[in-house]
């Protein structure tokens, strides 16, 4: 399965390798990596090909596994409510995700500016939300969110309107699912673009600022581009987050599971925790995997290839092949 | 910048030293059972002293069990009791099934709670047989439709041992079904509503008196009636077929929830929101259709409504919600010694004090016949002084065996979500009906 | 949106502007914290105030009393504490060691390898419980730590995160000058390569701390005692009373979990700032 992705890669050309005693170059790099892949293919390997192996399986976790070809992918497509699932998650991710890098963006690039005082003070605040365990910030919210509570008088009082159905009106519960997400993340990935911001040297802006560039300049041609790894970074590690989004719908419409299925707010991971446990059917569940583990390889593909268009210099994942 | 290598360095060894002597000696924690007094009188036992066994017994929830376990440890030093409790119960019976598939890792007792019970029954082999190890003797003392809750379909195998029941009774404010002019002791209120019809019509009366809701959820309301199915509900007994569509029960608990949404004489909140225990306080609603042991929920939601609330029968009928059994799954290697434990767990003394400590309703008939369990009032006041144990027990001994199948609690959801839609929606309910009971048939597929 | 290069003289608006968009962000994120501490302040009531109560109260101790009374909170604590503690030490070493090899190493299959790297992250980890339990069960780490603390010692969120921190912030001149000093390979990663990445070690450390402090759903699998659960899981037992949620109790336990990361984080808050070296020409 990686080869496909390796093909499908646009890859950049390879910088210039540093080192020429290949051999023993090699076999360090493999010894610096082998703690993760000896772990891996305990811990990771085994679990993935156990959940492929499984979608072609009847299986209710204590009965012997039954053989049943492709008839768990017939079942879980021909059911609408993962089609359901689905467009949930990924319009839940844009909901949340989108708006919420260009804001950590923007506060990282305020924050780093040499003439805010403070900085330690916002950048602890900043990290507050993702600091604080996610069911109590999901309880937090429900109570926010709840038909009499603070979000609907906020919105009575701006005079919008009054009484939104947060937890059973179609867009209700995503933006306020959307709302935790953004909440949670926002100041995380400030801080890692903080990091980014940290590592370009202050010298290339004084060259710039000699060269006659202004500070849009600095922003689009210096910034933004040796951010890209940081940048590349934050989209991959949130795509992922949000194709995988579970806690928040799920303890937000009930923390006794049924409310969690409810098709305004189910996703992907929720509809495979239903089908697991819930209702043990672990072969659709395992097939459920399967499918989001190819959607989360097309989705994060496409960004690579939207990201790679950005800016131009930083390099993509890998080098030479 | 050097300190900071030298910190990390000096971690990272620490972390390696704390890390190999994790792998090699004994687990953290103390062994914490060689305290008890008895451990000294190990003299006065014959001969050679026995083999310590240690049993490891997973408890769900808030019961009190671990008090019980400390009593029969201090009387048993050569069968020591380990609890370990898990408060969320879809981990804790997960975490019992994932036990099974791994061929490791289960307790010696499991405490199974009834909505689960079909998972288990179905596999039945991962379990030792109660009535091999002399269930079949106990058999009598315990209510019949709870006993066969945890038996196969032709008895022969027992599953485990009864705990404690949830009988469905209603809740009212004594004092708010006073003011609306409807009799106001459980036996004149439970005459007033004896059919659902006569309920919807007080209900509907009480609604335009004052302005407020009669009964607390839909979610409640609806589990009343559909639990008064005959002996089976959304799916079969014989085939595990659904049969939620053709139960006329299940449709009668539909029409009739949304009925009451329509006439608005029912709370919007759902069941366990804030504002659902917010409205308990408040006194926004009168009767609440609910299980024994609900009534811990209701006491801690409500403070300030102390010693107003009554207990009384459903109209047509009781059913039951929740509910446990011990069971002892086949990797024990201790089964008799297991057994004996459970046995004595759910004894008649034990069930008296589990149900006087935590109000976990007992299974064992005989108790309701006994004084202290007749004459019992709570006694904080709560529910005045009413004798409470009696409205439970009548309500108990009216349940009849129900089954329910693998996929209970999914459909469940689906029709409680649909009731949802026509309360927050204003959806067309034979449309939202239609809908469930396609995605329902949807569940039940993957299981044929 | 007009922002600031280093060493631009700026002009008020733009200070103005600035500050506008710090002190909103810092609201935004503040507002559900500090609720957290005014419920958690305050009776089971006050969450259902109308219009909603924003003064915290004095009930603090009294609840934090409550939840003594339920639960082994601080046994707990100290358990998260031992456990983030350690894997975090590990985390970042076995994860920069990684990540320094996919930057600056050539090796045969090394795109391959880091794809599969990423490709871990995307299996969800719902359903590696099953078969990551029956590891556990066969190795007999049920109810013990080391089936918290293996697993996780290096993982690919970190592996990448390293890799792309060094790839942006180590040049390539850097490494040639150790290589000529006469640096072994270990050396040139302890001595040269440690110091400039600081600020993203301890971004990963506190992230790390952060993830095994905050996670539930593994630990309620694997451990089965009391004395070892974590403070999450003893903080969930709060929720399944069967007498009501109350909100102030909770509130008041999740507040006071929440403390000590605070405390790591400003711990730690020193290390981002400084671990700059000024020499990191770009090649």
């Amino acid at each position: 399965m990686s080869q496909t992705i390796v093909a499908a890669n646009v890859g950049k050309p390879p910088k210039r390798p540093f080192w020429t005693e290949r051999r023993r170059t090699a076999s360090t790099a493999y010894l610096y990596i082998s703690p993760f892949f000896i772990l891996f293919l305990i811990f990771g390997v085994y679990p993935i090909f156990f959940t492929f192996y499984l979608s072609f399986f009847k299986w209710n976790a204590i009965s012997p596994m039954k053989y049943v070809g492709f008839q768990n992918f017939a079942l879980i497509f021909e059911d609408p409510t993962f089609w359901v699932s689905l467009m949930n998650t990924i319009l839940m991710g844009i909901m949340g995700t989108v708006p919420q890098l260009i804001v950590a963006l923007l506060l990282a690039v305020a924050l780093n500016s040499a003439i805010v005082r403070f900085k330690n003070f916002f950048r602890i605040v900043y990290f507050l939300p993702n600091i604080t365990s996610i069911v109590a910030v999901t309880l937090v919210f429900s109570v926010i969110f709840s038909n009499q509570g603070m979000a609907n008088m906020l919105l009575d009082w701006l005079g919008v309107t009054t009484d939104v159905a947060w937890n059973s009106g179609w867009w209700g519960v995503k933006i306020a699912i959307a709302v935790m997400i953004f909440w949670r993340w926002t100041g995380y990935n400030a801080i890692i673009y903080l990091a980014g911001l940290q590592s370009i040297s202050p010298e290339l802006y004084e060259a710039a600022k000699i060269d006659g560039a202004n500070s849009r300049d600095a922003l689009f041609k210096i910034t933004i581009p040796l951010l890209k790894p940081f940048i590349l970074f934050t989209i991959l590690t949130s795509t992922i987050g949000s194709l995988q989004l579970f806690t928040e719908p799920f303890v937000f419409l009930g923390t006794s599971g049924t409310g969690a299925t409810r098709p305004e707010g189910i996703t992907m991971v929720i509809y495979l925790y239903r089908e697991a446990f819930t209702n043990s059917y672990f072969g659709t569940a395992a097939a459920t995997a399967v499918v989001l583990f190819l959607f989360t390889i097309i989705f994060s593909l496409i960004n690579l290839m939207i990201t790679n268009r950005l800016g131009s210099s930083g390099s993509s994942l890998g080098g030479a092949k | 910048m050097a300190t900071f290598r030298k910190s990390l360095f000096l971690l990272l060894s620490v972390a390696l030293v704390f890390a190999l002597a994790a792998c090699s000696g004994k687990k953290g924690g103390t062994e914490a059972n060689d305290n008890s007094p008895q451990s000294t009188q190990g003299a006065a036992q014959t001969d050679a002293p026995k083999e310590k066994i240690e049993l490891t017994f997973w408890t769900l929830g808030n019961n009190g069990y671990e008090t019980l376990v400390d009593k029969w440890n201090a009387d048993h030093p050569d069968i020591q009791v380990k609890v370990q409790n898990t408060g969320d119960q879809t981990a804790h019976h997960n975490n019992m099934l994932t036990a099974i598939s791994a061929g490791s890792g289960a307790p010696d007792i499991f405490m199974l709670e009834i909505g689960f019970m079909e998972k288990f029954l179905a596999a039945t082999d991962n379990f030792y047989n109660l009535n091999d190890l002399g269930a079949q003797d106990l058999k009598g003392n315990y209510l019949d439709w709870k006993w066969q809750q945890a038996s196969s379909k032709d008895g022969s195998f027992q599953l485990g041992l009864p705990t404690d029941i949830g009988p469905t009774v209603l809740y009212y404010r004594q004092d708010l079904v006073q003011a609306a002019g409807l009799p106001a002791d459980p036996a004149g209120l439970a005459a007033a509503l004896d059919t659902w019809d006569k309920f919807a019509a007080a209900a509907k009366q009480y609604h335009e008196k004052t302005g407020k809701y009669f009964v607390d959820t839909t979610d409640l309301l609806h589990n009343a009636l559909r639990d008064q199915s005959d002996g089976e509900i959304y799916l079969s007994k014989a085939d595990g077929s659904f049969i939620g569509d053709t139960n006329p029960q299940v449709k009668k608990a539909f029409d009739y929830t949304v009925k009451a949404i329509q006439e608005g004489w029912v709370n919007p909140s759902p069941m366990w929101s804030p504002e659902w225990g917010q409205a308990t306080n408040n006194g926004d609603f009168a009767v609440m259709p609910a299980p024994a042991w609900m009534s811990g929920v209701i006491k801690g939601n409500a403070p300030d409504t102390a010693g107003k609330w009554r207990i009384t029968q459903l109209p047509e009928g009781a059913g039951n919600w929740g509910g446990s059994f011990l069971t002892i799954p086949k990797q024990s290697k201790h089964p008799k010694e297991a057994f004996a434990f459970i046995s004595w767990m759910v004894s008649k003394e034990n069930q008296m004090e589990s149900f006087k400590t935590n109000q976990l309703f007992p299974s064992i008939p005989a108790i309701y016949d006994e004084q202290e369990f007749k004459d019992f009032v709570d006694p904080s006041g709560f529910y005045g002084d009413q004798k409470i144990a009696q409205e439970f027990a009548a309500a108990a001994q009216k349940v009849k065996p129900m089954y329910y199948g693998p996929q209970h609690d999914a459909i469940d959801a689906i029709f409680k979500n649909a009731l949802r839609n026509v309360l927050e929606k204003k959806a067309e309910p034979a449309k939202e009906w239609d809908e469930a009971v396609k995605q329902a048939k949807e569940i039940v597929k993957r299981g044929g | 949106m007009n922002t600031v290069a280093v060493g631009e003289k700026p002009g008020f608006l733009q200070k103005t502007i600035l500050y506008l968009i710090l002190w909103l962000g810092a609201i935004m994120s503040a507002f559900p914290f500090y609720w957290m501490f005014v419920v958690g302040t305050n009776d089971r009531s006050a969450v259902f105030h109308i219009p909603p109560k924003l003064v915290w109260g004095n009930l603090l101790l009294t609840n934090m009393e409550k939840v003594i009374e339920r639960i082994l909170f601080f046994r707990s604590m100290y358990n998260s504490f031992i456990l983030a503690s350690l894997e975090t030490v590990f985390v970042l070493f076995f994860c920069a060691l990684a990540g320094f090899a996919f930057a600056k190493y050539e090796f045969p299959l090394k795109r391959s390898l880091f794809i599969l790297v990423l490709g871990t992250l995307f299996v969800p980890q719902q359903l590696s419980l099953l078969p990551n339990y029956i590891i556990m069960a066969k190795l007999h780490w049920i109810d013990d730590f080391k089936a918290i603390i293996v697993p996780g010692m290096v993982n690919a969120f970190g592996i990448f995160w390293m890799r792309q921190y060094i790839e942006a912030a180590v040049s390539n001149d850097l490494i040639e000058a150790g290589r000529i000093d006469g640096c072994s390979h270990f050396r040139i990663f302890w001595r040269i390569i440690l110091p400039i990445i600081t600020p993203a070690l301890s971004t990963l450390g506190i992230f790390t701390f952060m993830y095994v402090w905050n996670d539930f759903m593994w630990p309620l699998v694997v451990l089965k005692s009391q004395e070892h659960f974590t403070l999450q899981m003893t903080l969930r037992q709060l929720l399944y009373n069967r007498d009501g949620v109350d909100y102030g109790m909770v509130m008041a336990a999740t507040f006071t979990a929440t403390l000590p990361l605070l405390l790591v984080f400003l711990l730690f808050n020193r290390w981002f700032i400084s671990g700059l070296t000024s020499g990191a020409v770009k090649a």
